[in-house]
């Protein structure tokens, strides 16, 4: 089936719009979980499955229409207070939502595919049925079930889980299975009604497409077409006037000087110029900057549900807060960091917190906190996610990592507790005995290293054994223009990407010492690897060798380096230039820029150079 | 290149073609005139680490950054010193920008296809076999026929980016 629709401006709109409201609607029904006596949400919710419901049915996608509308009749029981919200009803209305979504992200794709309706509107009829009203009154007999239901039911009595109550113990149980998180939650529905027990058999065979739903849904926000504020884009467009005029005025200036009227006036003249057009660019640069900045929210509304469910299948009561949603970064860094995000949310779910006996054991509160922030501090975004609950126990990560023979004793003996930590991120690592379908398998923080290198970014760890454990992920705001440190080795300039740069110093070349034929540094309490550029690039050695050097220290993900070179020349902005595909990957190369006069400076990879290592770079080049 | 040549020739007979002819070493290379961007003189190059020897580089051309290739390093001859003559001809080598130092660029030539011979099977020079496309014998000159796709083989490009 194709898609018929004539005006394709008119199919665009619905899709933009519909994509933005169900964007919205899951981080709203997560919130109306917390706090179902919210009105306001609640009735912006009905507003915009009904919208959705709307749009659909002006320009005919009845399929839409048909879920939609089943949607939109239970919530609106749920408005009318006919219906108490549990989290069996919203595991409904979530697996409602998924299905809008994959049916929206058919129709962007073009083909409308038969999907299997009937089985999630199956589930939501029941809701509607008078008998719906008794089923509710089952509900908190079950609340333990559901971890992130309000806290107070929670300390009901609770029953065995088992059920015993329901008048039919056969029908929950297919029930069970299907419901999304898998955990045994036994739907209070209103088994004895005729007409639930089949559609929800037929329900279990319907979860194969209800998987891809789910994933699916993830991508319908797409990026290849911006909103921008109208606001930004007459101030664009007045700077670009200004840019204009300022052109002007350099041309005007330009034949004044070959007339030579003037020449004198010309020195002052050209250096008012330059600053007004310093001025101008900087700008403009900042508002182009900002068009592609999007509020970090975009990933982190996600979180609501996957915690939600996470800490379900877990058996854990978290408390998600997300602080910051608000703080802006570039597309390209928001696509890159949802992934590394979702595997260290799973990690302080799954390994940091503890179960709730266990918190109450320790002296804790019952429920755990999970804090998700994200804050602007100078030229990089900083997203923390901090948990309070058993930390990270050196102790057991050093065991674990000899045990898969990751690390050797000796290596093992060398290492300081930072050291031991970054013994989290190697591949193939896990404390867990086995893994599960969550964690276990030590992809993870491979994941994390790995997408945070390519931002270019820093993490660090902090960490209390017994009270918790904190990962800063400290991110460049926009990957096309870069404040940069240059540098010069042997007479070559280089430059580094400042959001790497952690400090940098003089140094006598006498205080470099070695260890395993690594040049290494004492910094403090810490020992630093060092790389000389110089021998890195294979730079021609100039004669005169002084004694004194800079060391610049960089840091990539977890580790930290100490890039040697000749001088510092300073700090500028630079815009990343490709090296086009023929010089690509080049270790410790990570692209080009082109300078005030003109030149091609390379810019110089942190993670390149940190992957490698110095030796086995120079044993690649020679 | 050469197969788009064949074809040409398969279906207009002896069809005329343009050819830039540049000097290397004193010999004499032609180039067929579609490939070539543009011609300029000697920049400032910026040496990029950890590239085969014959990379000289990569230059600024107006904005775009693009590598620089040594062709007398490319081609195993001795190396010269850049004087005023020395030229960078740009090239659109399988669909990236390219620069190639040559010595000088003499001219534009027309020849007819009927005038390219296969090259000859031992190449005395260092110009590896498999980059000629042909050899073109006039009266008073010997003009070698290059095919630069050629010498950026699927094999070569890959040892070109992870660093031979």
């Amino acid at each position: 089936m194709s898609i018929d629709c004539e005006d394709q401006e008119l199919l665009e709109g619905f899709l933009a719009e519909t994509t933005e409201l169900l964007e919205k609607l899951d981080d709203d029904l997560i919130s109306l979980e917390k706090s179902p006596e919210d009105s306001e949400l609640m009735n912006r919710i009905f507003r915009s499955i009904h919208t959705v419901k709307g749009a659909s049915s002006f320009l005919g996608f009845d399929l839409l229409v048909k879920v939609t509308h089943k949607t939109e009749d239970v919530l609106n029981r749920l408005r009318k207070g006919e219906l108490t919200l549990t989290s069996q009803i919203m595991d409904v209305i979530l697996e409602a939502v998924d299905l809008v979504k994959t049916l929206v992200s058919d129709i962007k794709s073009g083909e409308i595919v038969e999907r299997e309706l009937e089985a999630t509107i199956a589930k939501l009829i029941p809701f509607l049925s008078e008998n719906a009203v008794e089923a509710t009154v089952l509900a908190p007999l079950f609340a333990p079930q559901k971890e992130q239901g309000a806290g107070p039911e929670a300390s009901a009595p609770a029953p065995q889980p088992g059920g015993t109550l329901q008048p039919a113990a056969a029908a929950p149980e297919p029930a069970a299975a299907v419901s999304q998180s898998g955990a045994a939650a036994p739907e209070p529905n209103p088994a004895p009604t005729q007409s639930a027990p089949p559609p929800q058999l037929k329900a279990v065979q319907a979860k194969e497409p209800a998987k891809p739903a789910a994933s699916k849904g993830d991508e319908l926000a797409d990026n290849s077409t911006v909103r921008v504020d109208v606001k930004r884009l007459d101030d664009l467009m007045n700077q670009v006037g200004e840019l204009v005029l300022e052109r002007n005025r350099m041309i005007q200036l330009h034949s004044d000087y070959q007339t030579g009227l003037d020449p004198a006036g010309f020195g002052d003249d050209f250096g008012k110029l330059s600053k007004r057009l310093n001025f101008v660019t900087s700008e403009l640069q900042m508002q182009v900057l900002k068009m592609r900045m999007l509020p970090v929210e975009k990933v982190f509304k996600k979180f609501p549900r996957i915690v939600r469910n996470l800490a379900r299948d877990l058996g854990k009561e978290v408390d998600l807060q997300i602080i910051g949603e608000e703080t802006e970064l570039d597309r390209s860094v928001v696509d890159e960091i949802g992934d590394p995000l979702i595997h260290l949310i799973r990690n302080a779910l799954d390994h940091g917190l503890e179960t709730p006996d266990e918190r109450l054991a320790a002296g804790k509160s019952r429920c755990g906190t999970v804090v998700l922030s994200a804050a602007h501090e100078g030229n990089q975004i900083v997203i923390s996610i901090k948990d309070n609950g058993r930390g990270i126990d050196p102790e057991r990560v050093s065991r674990k990592a000899l045990e898969k023979g990751l690390i050797t004793e000796e290596q093992l003996a060398l290492m300081g507790s930072r050291e031991i930590l970054d013994l989290l991120f190697l591949p193939g690592f896990s404390t867990k005995e086995q893994a599960t379908d969550l964690s276990g398998r030590g992809v993870g923080m491979d994941v994390v290293r790995t997408n945070i290198r390519k931002l270019n970014g820093i993490i660090e760890i902090k960490n209390e054994v017994g009270k918790g454990s904190e990962f800063i992920l400290k991110l460049p705001l926009t990957l096309a223009i870069i404040q940069s440190l240059l540098v010069e080795v042997e007479r070559e300039v280089y430059s580094i990407p400042l959001a790497s740069v952690i400090e940098t110093m003089r140094v006598n070349k006498d205080e470099f010492h070695m260890i395993g034929g690594q040049e290494v540094l004492k910094l403090r309490d810490s020992v630093l690897p060092l790389l000389r550029l110089q021998r890195t690039f294979n730079c021609q050695e100039s004669t005169a060798d002084r004694s004194t050097c800079y060391v610049v220290i960089v840091g990539v993900a977890e580790k930290r380096l100490g890039l040697v070179v000749t001088r510092l020349l300073g700090q500028q902005e630079v815009a990343i230039k490709s090296l086009g595909k023929f010089l690509a990957n080049l270790p410790g190369i990570g692209g080009s820029t082109i300078m005030g006069d003109g030149r091609v400076a390379l810019i110089v990879d942190p993670m390149g150079l940190v992957g490698g290592g110095e030796s086995a770079i120079v044993r690649k080049s020679a | 290149m050469q197969t788009a040549l064949k074809v040409k020739s398969e279906e207009y007979g002896g069809e005329l073609i343009q050819l830039v002819s540049f000097n290397l070493e004193k010999e004499e290379y032609g180039i067929n005139v579609l490939m070539v961007r543009e011609i300029i003189r000697m920049l400032n190059i910026t040496r990029v680490p950890n590239t085969p020897h014959y990379v000289e580089g990569v230059i600024n051309l107006r904005g775009k950054v693009i590598p620089i290739i040594s062709l007398r390093r490319k081609f195993d001859l001795m190396e010269a010193e850049y004087d005023k003559r020395t030229r960078i001809m740009v090239m659109e080598v399988v669909g990236e920008l390219m620069g190639f130092i040559v010595d000088e660029v003499s001219e534009v030539i027309r020849i007819s296809e009927k005038e390219i011979q296969p090259p000859p099977p031992v190449v005395s020079s260092g110009v590896e076999q498999e980059c000629m496309a042909g050899v073109i014998n006039q009266a008073d000159r010997l003009l070698v026929l290059l095919d630069l796709e050629k010498m950026f083989s699927a094999d070569e490009r890959r040892i070109f980016s992870s660093v031979a």
